[in-house]
């Protein structure tokens, strides 16, 4: 067997990247793999939660079909939290995958298993899906370069949804190269995804960002070690001739409660379609009122953060508190839109750390109350929230752990992000963890 | 939250909790509406759209074509000769 194949059982069984892998690589082709609510014909497609135990989707998401015909053979499918619920990859019914950097460590979440599986295997290329940072979260835990493209630019048909207007599939990898070369296979126009029917074509290159904003409001609250460390890093880009300046954002502030007000309300009219009957893990016992087989199923199936999630979409869609919580929290999604593109008219993006602090420990996650696990997100969720396109890029090591810091750009500006991953790295060395399979 | 917000909530989800359950997601939810009520101080906007980039129709071509095989999707639904079991309406 081939060492990149042990290298994928290792991946799987040590650090549980995976759900599922399969039994040998084809010759030819190149390895990915994809996070466990995409589609797949073949695999088991269940989101990490027990309500989808068993279900095998007939067919591919549009991503994977694209990586497919372009010789990709997709080897497996990632942990992930359930339907994407979490920020450390904790909440799974199906395996909690362990940091590369150590094993007592998260690796973010929601793709947990696709920053896993970047890190440890070379030349690897993981599909992951971002709603409020799932893509970014892991890359910066796991050391890793994660593309969220802007939302619209990626196809979701087959993607197994968590919020409608803030799902996105993306890209996780040990370089900006990689990222680049399977982002122009993934990214068009797909007739089964009318939102990825709106994006202009791709331009044939990205221009480098000259420019870079350091919102203020956003490093407030960091780990003085994440902080630091973020200061080289801006060192370093000035070196290579980027200016940087600071700026001032002050709707940051709004875009936490606002991104889990849209999230979870659109999470919680997805999730109705988990009745036991459609999808997945099947009631057996018909003989019951259809309301009481419907909440049995759901009540069993459905794990401790999903249900807050839902209780909570439900409680801020409901008559009374609509347009306090959600009719706001869209409005307040322009205003965001509208203060980016007030710093875009100066500056060609805006850096931040992804993460206020590196990995934590299980132990420490297992203390934190939900507040405190959705406060993580606060660097995440504002490009987000606005659809805007972002890179995940590690900048520094502290105590071996790998810290991201993250650049956003205007919509479409996918390529300007990848210009400047790619100066990046030749300006700065990444280390990945030595792996004996 | 009182247990009867979150008994009525949890009715709407369809989801059954336990008093254990019911008392833990008031906490939680209590403590999360009130970090967010920050919310209030943010000005109310006229504009706003479901989703964040403008989002238009796309017509296709009406071309006969079968994506699916039913058959395949039935079998995923555990049917019965031609029908689909389920539970009972009343």
């Amino acid at each position: 067997m081939s060492a990149v194949y042990d290298l994928i059982r290792y991946a799987q069984l040590r650090h549980r990247a995976f759900t599922e892998v399969v039994d040998r690589l084809d010759d030819g082709k190149f390895h990915f793999s994809a996070k466990d609510n995409l589609c797949a014909d073949g695999f088991q497609a269940r989101a990490g939660s027990a309500v989808l135990d068993g279900y095998r989707p007939p067919f591919d998401a549009t991503p994977i079909q694209k990586m497919k015909e372009v010789g990709g053979q997709l080897v497996g499918k990632t942990t992930m939290d359930e339907f994407g619920f979490g920020t450390f990859s904790t909440n799974s019914a199906h395996g909690v995958p362990l940091n590369p950097f150590d094993l007592e460590r998260s690796c973010g979440g929601s793709s947990g298993g696709a920053g896993a599986a970047a890190c440890l295997i070379p030349g690897h290329i993981a599909l992951g899906v971002s709603t409020g940072g799932s893509i970014s979260g892991p890359a910066s835990f796991c050391g890793v370069v994660g593309l969220t493209p802007t939302y619209g630019r990626v196809s979701r048909h087959g993607l197994i949804d968590y919020g409608n207007s803030l799902d996105k599939v993306g890209l996780l990898a040990r370089s900006a190269s990689l990222i680049a070369k399977h982002f122009r296979t993934i990214a068009g126009p797909d007739p089964k995804d009318p939102t990825s029917c709106a994006q202009p074509a791709l331009p044939e290159k990205g221009k480098m960002p000259r420019s870079l904003a350091v919102p203020k409001e956003a490093l407030q609250n960091l780990d003085p070690a994440v902080r630091s460390s973020f200061h080289d890093a801006l060192a370093r880009f000035k070196d290579i001739g980027v200016e940087v300046r600071e700026v001032s954002m002050p709707s940051l502030r709004f875009a936490l409660p606002a991104y889990y007000i849209l999230a979870t309300s659109e999470a919680s009219t997805n999730l109705a379609r988990y009745c036991g009957m459609r999808f997945g893990r099947r009631e057996e016992e018909l003989n019951q009122h259809f309301n009481d087989f419907f909440t049995g199923v759901r009540s069993e199936s459905f794990g401790d953060e999903a249900k807050r999630r839902i209780l909570l979409g439900t409680f801020c869609r409901m008559v009374g508190f609509r347009s306090r919580y959600y009719l706001k929290s869209l409005a307040v999604r322009q205003l965001l839109i509208e203060d980016y593109r007030t710093i875009f008219r100066d500056h060609d993006a805006v850096v931040t750390p992804t993460m206020p602090f590196v990995a934590p420990r299980f132990e420490d996650i297992s203390r934190m109350k939900p507040l405190e696990m959705y406060g993580a997100d606060v660097l995440t969720v504002p490009p987000n929230l606005t659809g805007m396109p972002h890179v995940s890029l590690p900048c520094a090591y502290v105590q071996g752990l790998p810290v991201g810091m993250q650049l956003v750009a205007d919509h479409w500006k996918e390529l300007d992000l990848l210009e400047a991953a790619s100066a990046w790295e030749k300006a700065f060395e990444y280390r990945f963890p030595e792996v004996s399979p | 939250m009182d247990r009867e917000t979150i008994a009525r909530v949890a009715k709407v989800a369809r989801l059954n909790l336990t008093e254990d359950e019911m008392e833990r997601y008031a906490k939680d939810l209590d403590d999360i509406l009130n970090s967010f009520s920050v919310l209030d101080e943010a000005p109310a906007g006229e504009s706003y759209s479901f989703n964040p980039i403008p989002v238009v129709d796309v017509l296709r071509e009406d071309e006969p074509a079968q994506d699916l095989d039913p058959q395949v999707l039935r079998n995923q639904m555990g049917a019965y000769e031609d029908y689909v079991r389920g539970p009972r309406l009343s």
